[in-house]
């Protein structure tokens, strides 16, 4: 089953890049142009440039919410504050709505329509509308903060996870050398979380470069082609532009990045052991 | 002491806030769900509708077809979880207890599978689905769902029966079980908490699976929800607003019940996952 579905189509996507071939045509003869053609146009090069900035700006800022809402949470849990559980509920809510959903609330949230309820504030504090989906210069960072409003609940679980795994211990010992919290969260929350961050870190970027459904229903790559990420790049040259042969060739691209990101995630996960 | 209920003031204020972020996009779609068109383009917008119709919810069940996807999902997600675990259960029983030849490499290969986006398997399956007609069907697509379910329901149940003592399977097999008997009767009913974890995380999956039934769908009445809401995103101009918003609130009300009532078994198994690694 899995050679089926999974093998398979791996060689097949490869064999298509070696190609001209064309959704819309039987003919077809093997060659490089695929490649060349790829690699020499620099509408690639900008939408490789703009995966790579939605990629790290979402974990970077997934990472940091994530980790200052996990110790929110985890130091209320050692206050035995009320109400932590409610917290994590509805943050970790985000992490289920499917991703086409987000992208409609994102869409109603940030639009410059009367009903765009954050435009309305804006305008109220600032006198200005901002035009979060429709400018080419900003409409990547709305999508980086939808992504990022989606994804802080998954760093914020496993960070969590981490974070009760560090004994009481360490932290009384610390409180009677005298150290403050800040002391503590550097001196003993971080090192000791380090390797789980690390796996947060590995894990969240290879989530965000297959990010597809989100960005589809929020911007669908527009306005232009400003939030063209290599998913909907790869879908938009095979299914709008039919040129399978090209797309395939992105697609190989998108295979090694995964491919690289889970090698390196799994050396380290080796050498842990 | 002073200082220490101080400290308990800002983190219950900085919960207040976390829960307003997450909450507000939220709770703003569920109150354009609720008001009228002429409303919603009123100018200052109103954070809450004036009287609560469930109108527009009425006209998406009476004029779309939103009832027709949601028994789409839910048909697909059912078949996918049950396909899955056929799949994983055996498969991972062998990945814990016995030894065979390629097992790292396949192990490794799961793992691969599980990181890869969906959408690089999807273009070269769209051309042979279309070659054996099972391009535009139910079917055609669960057994993608499946196969995409499959690497990481392997390694969390593999995860699970790892954590079973082998005196235990020594202990049936002196009282005379078989493989099969060991895994049906002694394993299974210990490894159920880690089997209901796979079926949430399976089930939710693919409630949200999109890239799949984009690319492998035509026909609108097969569609899933997740894409039925798209297409009233995308067809939609801006006197649908109100429509969409009901259908997005409509659609999720099912993943977030589920969600709340089985979170413990959901954060358990998230954070198991992190201290494994």
């Amino acid at each position: 089953m899995l050679i089926l579905f999974y093998l398979f189509p791996i060689v097949e996507v490869f064999r298509y890049s070696l190609t001209d071939i064309r959704l819309d045509k039987e003919i077809y003869s093997y060659g490089i142009s695929a490649y060349q053609y790829v690699l020499s146009n620099p509408n690639f090069w900008e939408m490789l440039k703009i995966t790579i900035i939605f990629v790290f700006a979402s974990m970077f800022l997934q990472l940091f919410f994530g980790l200052i809402i996990a110790t929110l949470i985890d130091e209320g849990e050692r206050r035995n504050l009320k109400g932590t559980l409610v917290v994590r509920l509805i943050v970790l809510m985000a992490w289920v709505i499917p991703g086409v959903i987000i992208g409609v609330i994102w869409n109603l949230f940030l639009s410059e329509a009367n009903y765009g309820i954050l435009n309305y504030f804006i305008q109220l504090l600032f006198n200005t509308k901002i035009s979060f989906l429709s400018s080419q210069d900003l409409a990547l960072y709305s999508v980086i903060i939808a992504n990022v409003w989606r994804g802080t609940a998954f760093s914020m679980i496993i960070l969590y996870g981490g974070l009760k795994q560090i004994s009481e211990e360490l932290y009384e010992a610390a409180s009677i050398d005298g150290a403050s919290t800040l002391d503590k969260f550097f001196k003993i929350t971080i090192p000791q979380l380090k390797p789980v961050i690390f796996i947060n870190m590995v894990l969240i970027t290879i989530y965000t470069f297959n990010t597809f459904d989100m960005i589809m229903a929020l911007t669908g790559g527009g306005p232009g082609r400003s939030t063209e990420v290599i998913s909907l790049n790869i879908y938009n040259t095979v299914f709008g532009h039919l040129e399978l042969g090209r797309g395939s060739v992105l697609a190989v691209i998108l295979f090694f990045i995964n491919l690289s990101i889970t090698l390196f995630y799994y050396n380290f996960v080796i050498s842990e052991e | 002491m002073v200082r220490d209920k101080l400290k308990d003031y800002i983190l219950y204020l900085s919960y207040a806030v976390i829960s307003m972020l997450f909450l507000f996009p939220l709770l703003w779609t569920l109150s354009i769900s609720l008001k009228e068109i002429s409303e919603i383009f009123s100018y200052p917008p109103k954070l809450l509708p004036e009287t609560f119709k469930l109108d527009n919810y009425v006209q998406i069940i009476n004029n779309s077809k939103i009832l027709t996807f949601i028994y789409n999902s839910i048909k697909i997600s059912f078949f996918t979880v049950v396909g899955t675990l056929a799949v994983t259960i055996p498969g991972a029983f062998a990945f814990s207890r016995f030894r065979f030849k390629f097992k790292k490499p396949i192990l490794f290969g799961l793992l691969i599978f599980q990181m890869m986006s969906p959408l690089i398997i999807a273009i070269p399956l769209y051309n042979y689905f279309n070659m054996i007609g099972l391009l535009d069907t139910h079917l055609g697509i669960i057994f993608v769902y499946v196969a995409i379910q499959i690497p990481f329901t392997t390694w969390l149940l593999k995860g699970s029966i790892d954590s079973v003592p082998a005196s235990i399977d020594d202990a049936a097999r002196i009282d005379g079980c078989s493989n099969f008997q060991l895994l049906t009767r002694v394993l299974i009913p210990i490894i159920l908490p880690g089997i209901s974890t796979a079926i949430i995380f399976n089930a939710i999956q693919s409630w949200a699976q999109f890239i799949i039934p984009f690319i492998l769908l035509d026909n609108l009445n097969l569609f899933p929800v997740s894409l039925g809401i798209y297409n009233y995103q995308a067809s939609g101009e801006a006197i649908t607003i109100h429509l969409t918003a009901a259908a997005s609130i409509f659609a999720t009300i099912p993943t977030i019940i589920m969600f709340i009532l089985l979170q413990r078994f959901i954060v358990s198994a998230l954070t198991a996952g992190a201290v494994k690694g």
